[in-house]
């Protein structure tokens, strides 16, 4: 059942597991709209009646290679408040929203599994990081480059590899803006588990839906456990 | 003041524990505060990396020295107090500072130690706490970082039993964060230090630092905001060096 149309994201409600398709292939570039339409649908998806849980994937061959960088980067600039110093004195609220619904996904109180093929980069790896579980398939692809275009991750993905891989793993990640492979991710407990790539949304369908009953955040590993 | 080195090299900060072979320390705060303020305030520094001379890291405190200090009526808190300041300082320093531990790392050597970002060891080191063994406990916040590292269980039976880890078991426990051959200690500490900084500009290497100390000391929420507002001030600065490539 297709519950809500939208431009940049396909999202679909199947027996009560809510499937959210990035959807601007092939790259599934995250854009300004992309961002809007996710706030709005983050915020349906908590008030959905009786909805056991979610799986978020991009259409094609990848994930998402991230935000649409020159896009923000014209959004700030016009937004931003700027004084003498050329600091901002306000951070634009588009961005305030944008972590918000990485937020929002973090704390929704069914099972949030971000199913990931090909490139996750960047502001994708945020969103993979603000779900409750990663699964990937072989072939995906990780980083997080932004320091190599005079940046850094701004939705809240420092906080999250290091609260996963540790600190000197963050700043070899973050500083270094290196891409790596699935079998690293899983190594630096960025990701949970690496399936066969045909089953990778099935699978993670079937895990959401397997979790829901009585879901706690804090018993991941045991659900994680008791599954594989 | 302890027998401290230091030199610049590749605007990378090199602090040298230099009082073989054990390299004892003799007061709390191993370098005074000032003179460690002094040192990094070059504004280049890129990273600093923190090792000892000779086969040794840092055999810790030396009891008589506490002792001696105790009976000359000198104000131990006031020390203690100023060897935890040297600590702070170390840790919440905007550049990536790693330790490069050969041989033995214990006491206040190991509060070294976790007072950095970054911890890799010779095959041969090894870590403990010994001041348990003396009926003391660790002074200069090691139990916390320690804590806050390998977890209350492992912590605690490293601080209460006093027991030695090798560099396996310390990789293991995530006490440490690469154990690499001893020749090449040095020289894999100075390059990874080399390799994570050399290709950013300093703001973001700053920022990125930033973070990682907000997520030790702020709510998550503060956190996330003023990761949101670094990004903020780092893009705007990249829009405009963008706008004047133009």
């Amino acid at each position: 059942m297709k519950i809500q149309e939208y431009n940049t994201i396909k999202y679909l409600l199947t027996d009560a597991i809510g499937h959210l398709v990035l959807d601007q292939p092939p790259s599934n570039k995250m854009t300004l709209a992309f961002f809007d339409e996710l706030n709005h649908l983050v915020q349906s998806v908590g008030e959905t009646e009786g909805i056991k849980g979610m799986v978020i994937s991009g259409n094609g061959r990848h994930f998402s290679s991230g935000t649409d960088l020159q896009g923000i980067l014209n959004e700030i600039e016009q937004k931003a408040i700027s004084d003498d110093s050329n600091r901002p004195v306000h951070v634009p609220d588009f961005l305030l929203k944008n972590y918000s619904s990485l937020r929002i996904i973090e704390q929704l109180s069914i099972p949030v599994v971000a199913a990931i093929r090909g490139a996750c980069l960047g502001s994708a790896m945020e969103l993979a990081l603000f779900s409750h579980f990663r699964f990937c398939s072989e072939d995906a692809v990780f980083g997080l480059p932004e320091s190599t275009f005079n940046l850094i991750p701004g939705l809240g993905g420092i906080l999250k590899v290091s609260h996963l891989s540790g600190k000197a793993k963050t700043m070899e990640l973050i500083l270094g803006g290196n891409t790596f492979p699935a079998s690293d991710a899983l190594k630096f407990k960025l990701v949970d588990k690496i399936l066969p790539k045909k089953e990778l949304i099935s699978k993670s369908i079937f895990f959401a839906r397997s979790v829901s009953s009585g879901y706690r955040k804090e018993k991941r590993k045991l659900y994680l456990k008791n599954f594989f | 003041m302890d027998r401290i080195g230091w030199e610049i090299r590749n605007d990378i900060g090199i602090i040298t524990i230099d009082n073989p072979p054990e390299n004892y320390l003799e007061k709390p705060d191993f370098v005074p505060l000032e003179v460690l303020k002094k040192w990094t305030s070059y504004d280049y520094l890129r990273g600093l990396l923190i090792t000892g001379t000779g086969k040794q890291f840092s055999g810790g405190g030396k009891l008589e020295c506490l002792f001696s200090m105790i009976n000359a009526k000198e104000d131990i808190s006031a020390k203690i107090s100023a060897g935890k300041k040297v600590l702070d300082f170390i840790e919440n320093l905007n550049i990536p500072v790693i330790s490069a531990i050969q041989g033995i790392c214990f006491g206040g050597g190991l509060e070294i130690a976790l007072a950095c970002h970054i911890r890799i060891c010779s095959e041969n080191a090894l870590f403990a706490f010994p001041e348990t063994n003396f009926n003391l406990i660790p002074g200069l916040g090691g139990i916390i970082r320690s804590q806050e590292l390998i977890g209350l269980p492992k912590s605690l039976k490293m601080i209460l039993s006093g027991d030695m880890i090798n560099a396996e078991d310390a990789l293991e426990m995530k006490l440490v964060d690469f154990v690499v051959p001893k020749q090449k200690l040095f020289e894999f500490s100075f390059n990874f230090l080399l390799k994570i900084t050399r290709d950013r500009p300093l703001e973001v290497i700053h920022a990125v630092m930033e973070v990682l100390r907000d997520a030790r000391t702020l709510s998550v929420e503060d956190a996330l905001k003023n990761e949101t507002r670094l990004f903020c001030e780092l893009a705007l600065a990249e829009a405009g060096r963008r706008k004047s490539q133009e």
